[in-house]
């Protein structure tokens, strides 16, 4: 097969950008492709077209649009990035993951005014190795989708130039609401700290915005530390992710302000009144495991699913169940202030009853759920995955206004 | 970010517990049609309300009068639970042993809340009878009573509206099957119920 006429005709378009493009050189590399590697020649001709574009930095012969921009790719902002898409693009690295396996020359997060995208580097692509902090110039990016989330690939074909000066870079927070898949920031505060499910887990919890909640976790890394609970954070780069089909925030690789103001935290406010119809099993005084950041609830054998036999578990108070307005059934939950408040029956009585009665801990059940069971009381507190976490019970009084209204309303229509 | 904005999925809760609906013993007793939701054997048994709503679960608080053990090998309990409009025929039995030990402990009379779940019987001589099976049974006191009654009149009464209006479904069930019920009955045992109260 012959190649000369091919590679004279690459040759010429170089040669009418003004490049010095030897033909007796892309006939070769034509042959290779061709005869080596069986490809075809219009497949070849493009490729080596390609190759030669970057070798001279110049834009892609044909390739580019009439309006003159930029070469094959566009350059883009990051949050108008689309997956399938070649970019140019200029950010910051904002932070740099451990690469997931040895494919991966260099994972992490870039960012620009507009948002943030991960970024992936191959470890065939030799691309120079950048650092956290430093402002790059990343030509001819793919972005592509993994996991639903879009993300930028570093390529052999990327051209990386470090952009010596430091530009201002604020990100600025979304609600909570409006955040989707991929690297989002938020300012929110720390409604919750749950009980740990994994080993590798180093905190897990809620964060509340005005505008919602979402679940978020860290995993145990050196360096890594929890955030205080009710405290207020400017999160920035955290990895959305979804889990269960909810959303859930990765910290790790995040960038983590503590805030001073405090900002009012949505869901904070629900109220319900009604009448507590069940009390479920497993309310009243129980005992959780004293592993630090563990905090399960123990079974009646002092045995926690994750650090076995503890036999000096702590003792608290509970309740869970249900409260009945009459059209809806609200799931609630009780935690140790608001089951005393509600009882009357403080941890330390609870204590005393369940080690001095024959029942035992079945006891204070007992004598919490006959103090409560059928009563209406208002429950206030924070709703979450439709159970109420209450923060303040209490015990509903007859209105005599509420009577006269009904009354009326009883005579009015009659 | 590049992915296209998508509405927050949230799980929705996997179980809907069925609400115990407020209605008076007076109500209660007018009750003869009772259904099952759906195929399944497990499908939830509904009794329809002549005010034209369906209930699985109800909750309601009153006297209870009397209560007398029964049977030997199948022991149960049966109650009278009276509110300002009538009476409540409750039974808990080995399948609600722990209802039934509450109910046990109870010295009558005494103010109770009850969560049940009602049907309708059959007795030898043709009559139809609702009782309800008693989930949980615990003594409270008359503020507690006097709120269910208070509670009980206003969704009666909105039960009332709602069926007048015809818009629900069971509203439109409810006419068919009682088709000779006045609703307007309800209404004024809401209000005389509601004036047995003191101010």
């Amino acid at each position: 097969m012959d190649f000369s006429e091919a590679a004279a005709r690459i040759s010429r378009k170089f040669v009418k950008d003004g490049t010095a493009a030897d033909p007796v050189k892309i006939e070769g590399k034509l042959k290779r492709l061709v005869q080596e590697f069986g490809v075809q020649l219009s497949e070849a001709e493009r490729s080596v077209i390609t190759e030669l574009s970057r070798e001279y930095n110049i834009p892609l012969p044909g390739a580019a649009p009439a309006g003159g921009k930029g070469g094959g790719t566009e350059e883009k902002k990051i949050a108008a990035m689309t997956p399938g898409e070649w970019v140019t693009l200029e950010g910051k690295v904002v932070a740099l993951s451990a690469p997931a396996s040895a494919a991966i020359g260099q994972s992490g997060i870039i960012a620009d005014e507009s948002g943030a995208i991960r970024f992936v580097a191959w470890a065939k692509a030799n691309a120079p190795v950048m650092n956290e902090g430093s402002w790059y110039r990343i030509e001819s990016a793919v972005v592509d989708e993994y996991k639903g989330v879009a993300n930028l690939k570093i390529h052999s074909g990327t051209k990386i130039s470090e952009i010596g000066e430091d530009r201002a870079l604020i990100p600025t927070p979304v609600a909570i609401k409006d955040l989707h898949l991929g690297i989002g920031g938020i300012r929110a505060k720390v409604v919750q700290e749950w009980d740990a499910s994994h080993e590798r887990m180093l905190q897990s919890g809620l964060l509340g915005d005005e505008t919602g909640s979402i679940k978020f976790v860290i995993w145990k890394e050196p360096g890594r530390e929890k955030l205080a609970v009710n405290g207020v954070y400017s999160i920035f780069y955290a990895q959305v992710d979804e889990f269960n089909g909810r959303l859930s925030l990765n910290l790790n690789g995040a960038t983590i302000l503590p805030e001073e103001a405090d900002i009012p935290v949505s869901g904070g406010d629900a109220a319900y009144t009604g009448a507590l119809v069940h009390i479920a099993p497993g309310s009243g005084i129980i005992k959780r495991c004293p592993v630090e950041g563990c905090n399960r609830a123990l079974s009646r054998q002092n045995y926690c699913p994750v650090h076995e036999i503890q036999p000096k578990f702590v003792y608290d108070l509970r309740i869970k169940g249900w409260l009945d307005d009459g059209t809806k059934t609200h799931s609630i939950l009780l935690q140790r202030e608001a089951v005393e408040a509600l009882t009357g029956i403080s941890l330390a009585k609870a204590q005393e009853i369940a080690e001095n009665n024959p029942l035992g801990m079945d006891e204070v059940f007992i004598q919490m759920r006959d103090a409560v069971l059928g009563r209406y009381v208002t429950c206030k507190g924070r709703e979450i995955d439709n159970r109420l976490l209450v923060n303040s019970c209490e015990q509903k009084k007859f209105d005599s206004s509420e009577h006269v209204r009904l009354l009326n309303k009883a005579g009015g229509a009659a | 970010m590049s992915t296209p904005s998508r509405d927050m999925p949230r799980r929705e809760g996997s179980f809907e517990r069925e609400p115990a609906r407020r209605v008076f013993a007076g109500e209660l007793r007018e009750c003869r049609y009772q259904f099952k939701d759906g195929e399944d054997e497990k499908s939830p048994t509904f009794v329809l309300l002549p005010t034209g709503e369906r209930c699985n679960r109800i909750f309601l608080v009153g006297t209870l009068t009397e209560k007398t053990r029964q049977g030997e090998q199948n022991m149960f309990y049966r109650g009278r639970v009276v509110d300002p409009t009538g009476t409540f025929f409750i039974m808990a039995g080995s399948y609600q042993p722990e209802a039934m030990q509450q109910l046990a402990r109870i010295e009558t009379p005494a103010f109770v809340a009850v969560v049940g779940k009602p049907s309708l019987y059959q007795k030898p001589d043709g009559a139809v009878m609702v009782s309800v099976r008693v989930e949980s049974i615990t003594t409270v006191d008359k503020d507690t009573r006097d709120i269910w009654v208070l509670d009980t009149a206003e969704r009666t009464l909105d039960r009332i509206a709602a069926a007048k209006a015809g818009t629900t479904k069971d509203a439109a069930t409810a006419k068919e099957q009682y088709p000779t019920v006045d609703t307007a009955v309800f209404h004024r045992m809401a209000s005389d119920a509601l004036a047995q109260i003191k101010m």
